[in-house]
């Protein structure tokens, strides 16, 4: 039988498959919380930011409101350090009415993530917090306090490294988890495939695929069960019918004895056999008086039930491991395998007349008693080959019928 | 800020014991001066408006009345001062004795001696009355408020204790301009 080669190396495993499946899910999940956490955190903290810094500028623009009516630019100075300086503040200017700069702070920061945020600053703070400075409901100053971007970078870089992080614990998990699955799934299947190819391979169709503990898997197990047991029926159906074929081939129908070609085939066997050990065997050939005088006399069926009856005591008279064989006609073969010496070969012979000298009953009633002729041929003793044994078994029993016809003739009748 | 909130009595403030004295440190730059004026007119009179706006009275006062004791140098431009919630300001020249100064809010010592500004000083304690003094850097004098002069700046000195002392109450950030904002 040819095996189609699947290219297996080729095909994915479900492994693979699951853990491809979980991953793309966990990046798909973690991306997706990571994303809206960062953007609603930073558009909380901006917002709270952005209130920060409109606070500052309102404090600025009070605290600095004497110094500005002072024209004292030191003391607006120290005023928008006493309020501004610290955390969240990139740069603090203080203009007067006619938008000219009195004073500029910047809250200059170092470290990598302050130079980071200086260019960010402009993006996350478009627009400057102002506040105006009155005095006497007249505006005497403008203070524009522009935000420092840090703190929500600081957030957004935290976030992203807890993400990172998230990613690789759940991308552990998922091989773990795969794992799990591909045991759960995957044994299952696994059972029913070695099932399969014990069946293909073994023709071991009494396999059963045990319980998944998976629904749909169970199922499969089932039904492919329930085939196993169909074919499994089948199967010893074949096995019998070809059985009974094979015995119906070589053997006859009316006495259940071996035919003719199973007489041949069997005596081939045994003469090769025999050739090897340096054995010896002993072939019976046998024919029933008279036969043709019960066929005309009493018809057809009591010729049958002459040559069972016959064939039964035949088979009862040798040893098990001899064979009867009905050649055809009222004609039977008896193979002796193996003989060890003359008065064995006698024995049976003798066994076999006395077999015979049961009566039997025809249909119509009448009990009758069927006497055999024998003649017996020894391998190698009296030939060596199919054909000569068979030869000498027939002449020998042709020469034991005319002499037991001349008994019955010569007035020995009272015998019979 | 249209009213003034967040005045502090002073006195809860400073307690007694050394008197602490407060300067302007960089000061009021001064303006371009008109012929004939001391060039630091415009910036005394800015200055003087600017501390009497920061000032509470006990009661208001409208017009306010500022009187220049003794002859002043830098006081020429006192007169036009308009506060910025539009009281107007009476400046009276008047001289320097305690007899002169009944009913002034506000009393500017011009160049008169040390011991004359004493007088002067102790005779308004407690009636509610800013001094300010014109010649007496280091206000050795006692005045509320005195005047300072850098080459190009104006500055001014407040002491603590003269004004807790004055029963007038001053905005606590002018306090802080005049420590310097510190």
């Amino acid at each position: 039988m040819t095996t189609p080669v699947m290219p297996e190396a080729k095909l994915p495993t479900l492994r693979d498959m699951l853990a491809r499946a979980h991953l793309r899910l966990i990046l798909f999940a973690v991306a997706l919380a990571t994303a809206s956490l960062v953007l609603s955190g930073v558009m909380v903290i901006r917002s709270y930011a952005q209130r920060n810094l409109e606070l500052v500028a309102r404090s600025v623009a009070y605290t600095v409101e004497p110094a500005v009516v002072f024209e004292d630019r030191d003391a607006i100075r120290d005023g928008v350090i006493s309020v501004a300086a610290g955390r969240g503040i990139d740069r603090v200017e203080v203009h007067d009415p006619k938008g000219q700069l009195l004073v500029q702070w910047s809250n200059r920061q170092s470290g990598a993530l302050a130079s980071l945020s200086h260019p960010v600053n402009g993006i996350v703070w478009p627009n400057p917090a102002t506040s105006m400075v009155q005095r006497g409901g007249e505006v005497i100053a403008e203070v524009r306090i522009y935000g420092d971007s840090e703190g929500i970078l600081r957030y957004t870089l935290a976030g992203v490294i807890i993400a990172l992080t998230c990613l690789a614990l759940t991308v552990m998990a998922t091989r773990i988890l795969a794992r799990r699955l591909q045991r759960e799934v995957v044994r299952p299947l696994e059972h029913v495939a070695d099932v399969a190819h014990a069946v293909r391979r073994d023709r071991a169709f009494e396999r059963r695929v045990p319980s998944a503990g998976i629904a749909e898997i169970d199922r499969l197990g089932r039904d492919f069960n329930a085939l196993l047991a169909e074919l499994q029926g089948w199967h010893a159906g074949l096995a019998s019918e070809n059985a009974e074929l094979a015995r119906r081939a070589n053997h006859d129908s009316l006495t259940g004895l071996g035919n003719r070609q199973l007489f041949d085939k069997h005596l081939g066997e045994t003469i090769a056999r025999s050739q090897r050990s340096g054995g010896a065997f002993a072939l019976l050939y046998l024919d029933v008086d008279q036969f043709k005088a019960i066929n005309d006399n009493h018809g057809h069926d009591s010729g049958d039930t002459a040559l069972i009856a016959v064939a039964e005591r035949l088979r009862s008279a040798i040893r098990q491991v001899d064979q009867a064989y009905r050649l055809g006609g009222d004609e039977f073969a008896v193979m002796l395998a193996p003989v060890f010496d003359q008065a064995h070969i006698d024995a049976v012979v003798t066994r076999i007349r006395l077999a015979m000298e049961q009566a039997y009953r025809l249909p119509n009633g009448l009990a009758v008693t069927s006497m055999l002729s024998v003649g017996v041929a020894i391998y190698p003793e009296h030939a060596e080959s199919a054909d000569e044994l068979v030869k000498k078994a027939d002449s020998a029993m042709y020469e034991d019928k005319q002499s037991r016809q001349g008994q019955r003739d010569g007035g020995a009748l009272s015998n019979a | 800020m249209g009213t003034m909130r967040g005045f502090l009595p002073l006195a809860l403030i400073f307690s007694t014991g050394a008197v602490p004295s407060l300067t302007g440190m960089a000061g009021m730059p001064l303006g371009n001066a008109a012929p004939g004026e001391s060039a630091y007119a415009g910036a005394v009179a800015r200055t003087v408006k600017a501390i009497i706006d920061y000032t509470r009275w006990p009661e208001r006062h409208d017009p306010l009345v500022l009187c220049v004791a003794g002859p002043a140098q830098h006081a020429a431009q006192l007169g036009s001062i308009r506060l910025a919630d539009g009281r107007r300001i009476e400046r009276r020249n008047v001289a320097a004795s305690a007899a002169a100064i009944g009913g002034c809010q506000v009393l500017y010592v011009g160049q008169v001696p040390l011991a004359t500004q004493r007088q002067l000083n102790a005779a308004v304690r407690g009636k509610g009355v800013l001094t300010i003094a014109e010649a007496d850097p280091g206000n050795a004098s006692e005045a509320v408020v005195a005047l300072t002069y850098q080459p190009r700046s104006l500055s001014f000195r407040l002491n603590i204790d003269a004004i807790s002392r004055s029963g007038l109450r001053i905005d606590p950030r002018v306090l802080r301009i005049s420590q310097g904002g510190a």
